[in-house]
């Protein structure tokens, strides 16, 4: 009878399950570390980390340029469902585009921790460089967020807080209307920013390993398939913790077949990559940049375990083969096998790339010595403060947002 | 019956129709051709004044520079000892890092197998990389040539530093409080110390440059108005002056010397010159 009473009363006392309570109570503990790390950071200053003006960009790159890839899903699934028109993904939509919001917001976080003057954030819409290919990142991450948020206004308004003030949630509903142009906007918008992610490495012609033009296509392409799983992959979690059906299953299978195909593409694209900028068409300075990685670095390791057989090929078999397809086991560990690929390929070409001491004299002897780089404590104490926000963003939204509703406006 | 029930819902959804959007890219498409053609290409209005600047302006090498000056630097290879006192100088005038030079020398080896020494100022590209990568124009282009940052505009998000393809440039990692062991021998210090969390590079001693010019001297030839790392080489190795004037001592030696500009092939124009020592490289 007390319960009713609360319910009347509509306020926050919905009934939390200890093991909930418990799953906060991690998150609350992620959240604490990382913050800590942070202001450590904001006070201290960068030279805690352990990057170093030879190797000035490091793990809070790598997953700043993940967490980007991953959040894919969105756009690609927005564009799938209201530009090529298969309405019948559109289940999965509300989830897709709240795990682009997690991921784009959490590269924002980290860039915010990884730049020096984190009170000039905003420089880049006031000062504008057009020839700047992080300043084109910058913008349209910012206005791909913006996106983001309107097309989840309308998930937002249904929530029950909103019953109190209706010409919000009919704000939010009218928003609604303009999703199909925000999808066509925020796929362009996306497919320019996930590119020119690659193409920030692509265009440094200083770097031999990263100047060639197949970077941002490789970007992309590993975005557009990985995404789509990652956000399967939340899917079916959130199924097996609350025990309710979030998007049908037959949807969710396309989805990950979706994906299997994707990342043949990125793989037939990548060795094709790698076989004329190593073998067919090598030049000296990358020969001798990859004979270096090779002997001094797990770079081979890296590469062919990290990224082509746990990025691309275990989870091109687990996504593709029919037996697999229709687990949800099989599909989560091959979402989790992508991520992986993903964060290994970014941190390869990133601290990779910069492990490659430049040449410049014009003698034969002096060379600098390779980088070294691994990340300090306080590093990953920040990327813990990126995971816990990121799950606690998924776990708001799955607990008080209507996301499964199949309701249409 | 569900797939009646999605018909009814698409006509409610999607008031974008496919021809809509293939209107949309279509339009993109026509204006992603037309713009270079309009700008650059063959139907661009600007095409005669271009070709014009290219006649009056046979160079190469002044693409940043709009002014009447654009200075450079020779370094003769062949002169340099080592001695690294342009490295204490430039430190201690730019109050700079003691462990993080701006200016460094190297030593390395001809193919030959003699020893000889590379100092490394800052190149002054003027197809700059790390002017190009900015994205809020901290780091620009003067109308001298010269490749200066704005240090109250940097984010700090060292994309110059990885784009440059000399390993000019440093990071401030921390707060200041180091006491620089090069001041006074050596100099004192002309310019503020940069906060932490920017970038920062050598500028050919700007602060003096611009002092000169207001009181009438030349730059290269007065010793007040010539960068830190040219007045204390003890050999002469380093030549300042305007490359742009062809009765300067820069120009002449230019002229009269082979000269090699570090990582030519990358086509950034630097603006240092070197001459490689006699039995050559």
């Amino acid at each position: 009878m007390s319960t009713s009473a609360f319910q009347q009363k509509r306020s926050f006392q919905l009934p939390f399950s200890p093991a909930f309570l418990i799953w906060l109570g991690f998150l609350g503990v992620l959240l604490a570390i990382g913050v800590y790390s942070a202001i450590t950071v904001f006070i201290k200053g960068l030279y805690i980390t352990n990057m170093t003006d030879s190797v000035p960009w490091g793990l809070w790159i790598t997953v700043d340029l993940s967490s980007i890839a991953l959040g894919a899903g969105a756009f690609t699934l927005s564009a799938i469902v209201y530009i090529f028109g298969i309405k019948r993904l559109q289940p999965i939509i509300r989830l897709a585009v709240l795990v682009g919001f997690a991921g784009y917001t959490s590269a924002m976080v980290t860039l915010l921790m990884d730049i020096g003057r984190p009170d000039r954030f905003w420089h880049p819409w006031v000062f504008w460089n057009v020839h700047s290919v992080l300043w084109e990142v910058t913008m349209c991450i910012t206005v791909y967020l913006m996106i983001l948020v309107t097309e989840f206004a309308p998930v937002i308004v249904d929530a029950k807080i909103f019953d109190k003030w209706p010409r919000i949630r009919k704000f939010g509903h009218f928003l609604h209307r303009f999703t199909p142009f925000l999808a066509v906007l925020g796929l362009l918008i996306s497919l320019l920013h996930q590119s020119s992610l690659g193409a920030t490495y692509g265009v440094i012609k200083s770097r031999p390993i990263w100047f060639k033009p197949s970077m941002p296509i490789m970007f992309v392409l590993s975005a557009i398939a990985a995404g789509p799983a990652v956000t399967v992959a939340v899917a079916y979690v959130v199924e097996w913790i609350t025990r309710k059906r979030t998007v049908p299953h037959d949807v969710l299978q396309i989805i990950t077949r979706f994906s299997g195909v994707g990342l043949l593409a990125y793989g037939y694209i990548k060795f094709w990559d790698m076989a004329a900028v190593t073998y067919y068409g090598r030049t000296p300075g990358v020969s001798t940049a990859f004979a270096l990685l090779q002997q001094q670095t797990p770079y081979p390791f890296a590469f062919w375990v990290g990224e082509v057989i746990l990025g691309i090929l275990a989870p091109a078999i687990l996504f593709l083969v029919p037996r697999f397809n229709k687990n949800p086991a099989a599909a989560v560990l091959g979402a989790l096998s992508a991520m992986i690929g993903i964060v290994i390929h970014r941190w390869d070409v990133t601290v990779g790339g910069l492990f490659v001491p430049l040449s410049y004299s014009p003698g034969t002897a002096f060379e600098l010595p390779i980088g070294k780089y691994f990340p300090a404590l306080i590093e990953w104490g920040v990327i813990v403060l990126v995971i816990g926000y990121a799950l606690t963003v998924v776990t708001l939204a799955v607990k008080f947002l209507p996301l499964f509703e199949r309701k249409e406006h | 019956m569900t797939a009646q029930k999605k018909r009814t819902k698409k006509k409610v959804v999607v008031e974008l129709t496919r021809s809509d959007v293939l209107k949309v890219a279509a339009a993109t498409v026509g204006a992603v051709i037309a713009a270079p053609l309009l700008t650059t290409g063959p139907l661009s209005p600007f095409g005669q004044f271009k070709q014009e600047q290219l006649e009056g302006e046979p160079q190469v090498g002044h693409g940043a520079v709009t002014g009447e000056y654009h200075w450079g630097m020779v370094i003769n290879l062949d002169q340099c000892i080592g001695c690294e006192y342009c490295q204490r100088a430039c430190s201690a005038t730019n109050d700079v890092r003691a462990d993080d030079p701006w200016n460094v020398v190297i030593p390395d080896k001809t193919s030959g197998g003699a020893t000889f020494f590379l100092s490394r100022p800052c190149l002054h590209c003027q197809n700059a990389p790390c002017v190009e990568v900015c994205p809020v124009k901290a780091t620009y282009h003067r109308e001298d040539g010269l490749v200066v940052m704005d240090y109250d505009r940097c984010i700090g998000c060292r994309y110059c530093q990885v784009a440059c393809p000399y390993d000019a440039r440093r990071f401030n990692w921390e707060a200041r409080s180091d006491e620089n062991p090069y001041v006074p021998a050596w100099g004192d210090p002309e310019v503020e110390r940069r906060p932490r969390g920017v970038v920062e590079k050598c500028t050919f001693c700007i602060q003096r440059i611009d002092k000169a010019l207001e009181n009438g001297l030349t730059p290269g030839e007065d010793r007040d108005a010539t960068p830190a790392c040219v007045n204390i080489c003890p050999v002469r190795a380093r030549t300042f002056g305007n490359l742009k004037d062809e009765n300067s001592r820069v120009v002449q030696l230019i002229a009269t010397n082979p000269t090699l500009r570090l990582r030519d092939e990358l086509g950034t124009e630097a603006s240092v010159y070197y001459i490689p020592p006699k039995e050559g490289i």
